[in-house]
């Protein structure tokens, strides 16, 4: 894909419509229940390119689809997840299509993408004084990325952006049933590789 | 168990989930492990916000179609 095909859009609308009342109403529907997704769109997005330009390319795309079909978008349910599922088809559309290497992860990238960005976050509450506390954002994110696609995929959906199972079963087209075993199975594979992270720094992983 | 931690448990299934904890020392382990791993995950996964640029492309998107036709207009 090129980048001008994401620079021109909206080419099918008549021009009649453009000024229409419906299309500024539809215009500011868009932005407050689209638009205000962004980031969580962006992060989804980074974690299936592991690529920032991928990122925003993809981001870019899926909003165009996004306003271009709005209307068949059912008023009332989870916007959110409606996007994903858009970004997801594209991802897998031309994305994953072109990639030259699929399912190679450059951890050396990550890891420095990781570092060039700050965290705007600081706000961590520190409640549980364990040794999860001291693994590096870097680690737990290895360990996401190490486990295989399905699992890795639950788990964001779930964990980092609160989908409900439902949700998440349309998304990755599977029934509910296979949703919650891949969380189980994903959490347990996470969990022990979190653990090897945490004995490598010599911290004691025994529950009490 | 994963249907315990993230909160699909209908009020009735919750009460008889929690009733088997206080019996169940190995359930209670694994709720409690996998609970701390769902944390975790919530807590260290680095949340990036969108490039400014990104942000006003898709902003102006939905007035994109309008400009280029006042633009042939003119
Ligand atoms: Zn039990």
């Amino acid at each position: 894909m090129t980048k001008s095909d994401t620079k021109h859009p909206v080419k099918a609308v008549s021009k009649k419509e453009l000024h229409s009342r419906e299309e500024l109403q539809k215009q500011l529907e868009f932005q407050k229940e689209a638009v205000v997704h962004i980031n969580s769109l962006y992060n989804y997005a980074l974690h299936l390119t592991m690529n920032p330009d991928d990122a925003e390319d993809l981001v870019q795309e899926t909003y165009l689809k996004a306003y271009r079909f709005f209307n068949s978008f059912e008023r009332g349910t989870n916007c959110k997840a409606w996007l994903f599922k858009i970004l997801k088809n594209n991802y897998i559309n031309s994305f994953r299509k072109n990639s030259k290497e699929p399912g190679k992860v450059d951890y050396d990238l990550i890891k420095d993408f990781y570092h060039s960005i700050k965290d705007t976050r600081t706000d961590t509450t520190e409640a549980e004084a364990d040794y999860f506390h001291t693994l590096m954002h870097e680690e737990v994110y290895m360990a996401l990325q190490s486990l295989p696609e399905e699992f890795r995929e639950v788990i964001q959906l779930c964990d980092i952006e609160g989908f409900t199972y439902e949700e998440i079963a349309n998304m990755v087209e599977s029934p509910i049933g296979t949703v919650r075993s891949r969380l189980y199975r994903g959490r347990k594979l996470l969990r022990a590789q979190l653990e090897n992270y945490a004995k490598k720094f010599g911290f004691n992983t025994e529950t009490e | 168990m994963s249907v315990a931690i993230d909160g699909e448990l209908t009020l009735k299934e919750e009460q008889m989930f929690l009733l088997h904890l206080s019996e169940c020392e190995v359930c209670r382990i694994e709720y409690e492990d996998a609970k701390k791993t769902k944390m975790i995950i919530r807590e260290k996964i680095v949340r990036f916000k969108a490039p400014p640029s990104l942000v006003s492309t898709i902003m102006q998107l939905s007035n994109i179609d309008t400009k280029e036709t006042e633009d042939t207009l003119l």
